[in-house]
């Protein structure tokens, strides 16, 4: 006896199938869950916005010598002119980034003032800020963070984003816009370490009150208790990201570990180059890295401006591209033996913008001329280097003609992550690096 | 000559001697006696979020009874501004108040001799408002029943909670 199927339910059943195949999730034997139109090429982007007002003269042209021996390949020594106000820093451990990547040689910031700030929320939203920009308000356009949490699948939470910021000023709001239907539910953890972990804030926040685990059920019972009756949430103003109270937890310790490793001054040489060296940048990069090993984020963005002395000590400029360069060596050295993080992370490194070709008429005890940014073509050539494991990313490439700019930053990172043909249409104006991976 | 009505006079004499004995009556003051009552604010009228240093200063004078003075305002104003989850670090700023030796809270022993009052001036203190019946029985009872249970958790509790957050 034939298993008779009427032809309505087998077509229909047949639909439902292949409807189930496209549009289930695929498990990964990582175990990572997967929307199947959203593959990624890596599970883990960190971008480092090598920030402050970088020329091209300085760090991929090489002008002065090889000032960044770290990142990029060059055996031309430091201008002697220069050499005496570098500081003797040790060479950066391992291959230079540019062997393990694909070199923009000429990138641009394209549009828009060159102004720090306009240059890290081009950078951050994908989208350059050509109307009024308010340093008191959130971006308008969505960041790259809630890009991620909002388009990715499942939607992240907010321990997974990280914004890691030498300064304060208007530079916390880049955790999340204003945009509608994005904002502070899609945003990314803050930190600014410089602040936060410090003598002050040693001083203020590492001594809590401690409750035993009962002692904490009660709070919480009693909490809840509180908060039956009121009916509004604290974050309902959209003013602060919100992490779930696990998370919160996990972050609160990683907060006191990180005030006792400081109070026992394991802060001051943290890469063990001599105290006298460390410098902000440095400083906020080796705070980034242990984010990186206590919660191996799926995005990470840090920023340095240490360079942007150059308004007043060109040579100090230099320096700081030095220690710059340091950092985002050791940063990318901390991935490669962070479990979980190793040959499974992407690194972006773009200056916001670059600086002027001519000098101010500041000059320094070297003699050199102080540069600006004040929007001429000099100062809208940048490079960006995305640099990664072979199996995903061109390695020891360099594009040489005029290619990317800053907008591409944040489809480029969409694109790693899995999320890029989530966003809605028109959203972002730039393009994927799609030269960068293999 | 002119003749005057006689009925016409006899009415008005009557009418302005009745005037002037309601006129000439003693006045009387009236004490209207009103006690003094203290203006809260419903829990449904908090509508407003605090602000940072709004959040801070009331905090601070909250557990330590004091004004916060400029210099620590500023400070904790930057220590506020360089973390993003705001409600993590007020969680983590209010137990680090709570720990510091100068911190002004009824003592567990106070809050055991009066939970009723304990109860009516703390959410005095930290709600600007008195409990209505069911928070003042059940935070009672809670207090009552778990002798494990602090001043310091309660006030820890609610400076934590939502409607701390609002006025």
């Amino acid at each position: 006896m034939s298993n008779y199927i009427p032809r309505r339910s087998f077509l229909k059943k047949t639909a439902m199938a292949a409807a189930a195949t496209v549009a289930a999730p695929y498990i990964l034997p990582t175990g990572r869950l997967f929307a199947a139109s959203g593959n990624r090429i890596a599970n883990h982007v960190v971008f480092c916005m090598f920030a402050g007002g970088v020329r091209n003269i300085e760090s991929v042209l090489q002008g002065r010598g090889n000032l960044m021996p770290g990142t990029f390949i060059g055996s031309a020594g430091i201008d002697p002119s220069i050499a005496p106000g570098i500081q003797p820093l040790p060479l950066p451990m391992g291959q230079t980034l540019q062997a393990q990547a694909t070199l923009f040689k000429q990138f641009r910031y394209a549009q828009g003032p060159t102004g720090h700030f306009n240059g890290h929320s081009t950078a951050l939203t994908g989208n350059y800020t050509l109307q009024d920009l308010s340093i008191k308000e959130p971006p308008r356009n969505p960041t790259v963070f809630e890009y991620y949490r909002k388009h990715s699948d499942p939607i992240q939470n907010a321990l997974n984003a990280w914004w890691i910021s030498n300064a304060l000023g208007p530079y916390p709001s880049l955790n999340f816009s204003t945009y509608p239907g994005y904002g502070a539910l899609y945003g990314a953890n803050f930190m600014q370490p410089a602040t936060l972990i410090s003598e002050l804030g040693a001083n203020a926040l590492s001594n809590p009150k401690a409750f035993s685990q009962a002692q904490m059920q009660s709070v919480n019972d009693l909490r809840s208790f509180f908060n039956e009756s009121f009916s509004r949430s604290a974050t309902q103003d959209g003013g602060s990201i919100l992490n779930e109270n696990s998370d919160k937890d996990l972050i609160q310790s990683f907060l006191q570990s990180t005030f006792d490793t400081a109070l026992a001054g394991g802060l001051n040489d943290p890469w063990n180059v001599g105290q006298q060296f460390m410098n902000d940048d440095m400083f906020n990069v080796s705070a980034a890295e242990r984010i990186i090993q206590q919660f191996k984020p799926e995005l990470l963005v840090v920023n340095m401006q240490g360079v942007d002395i150059c308004h007043s000590n060109y040579t100090q400029y230099c320096n700081n591209l030095r220690k710059a360069d340091y950092a985002v060596s050791h940063l990318w050295q901390t991935i490669q033996n962070t479990p979980g993080m190793a040959n499974d992370t992407i690194l972006i490194v773009a200056p916001e913008h670059g600086r002027n070709l001519q000098p101010n008429t500041i000059s320094d005890n070297y003699g050199q001329l102080a540069l600006d940014h004040t929007s001429d073509n000099t100062s809208r050539e940048i490079f960006c280097m995305v640099v990664g494991p072979p199996d995903k990313v061109q390695q020891n490439q360099v594009i040489n003609t005029v290619t990317g700019e800053s907008i591409d930053i944040v489809p480029t990172i969409a694109h790693i992550l899995g999320f890029k043909d989530a966003i809605p249409g028109g959203m972002l104006p730039g393009r994927v690096l799609n030269e960068a991976f293999v | 000559m002119r003749v005057l009505n006689k009925p016409l006079v006899i009415l008005t004499v009557i009418t302005i001697l009745f005037s002037s004995a309601i006129g000439c009556k003693k006045e009387t003051n009236y004490i209207y006696e009103v006690e003094d009552v203290q203006v809260t604010k419903d829990q449904s009228e908090k509508t407003v979020s605090k602000t940072m240093v709004e959040f801070i200063s009331i905090a601070y004078a909250d557990v330590f009874g004091l004004t916060i003075s400029q210099n620590d305002l500023g400070i904790l104003s930057l220590l506020y501004l360089a973390f993003g989850d705001k409600v993590l670090i007020e969680d983590v700023l209010v137990k680090n108040m709570l720990n510091s030796t100068e911190a002004n809270l009824p003592s567990d022993a106070e809050m055991r001799s009066n939970i009723g009052l304990y109860v009516k001036n703390t959410y005095l203190k930290l709600y600007n408002r008195e409990p209505n019946e069911l928070e003042s029985f059940t935070l009672n009872k809670k207090i009552s029943d778990n002798l494990e249970m602090t001043s310091a958790m309660v006030y820890y509790a609610m400076m934590t909670s939502n409607e701390y957050r609002f006025y």
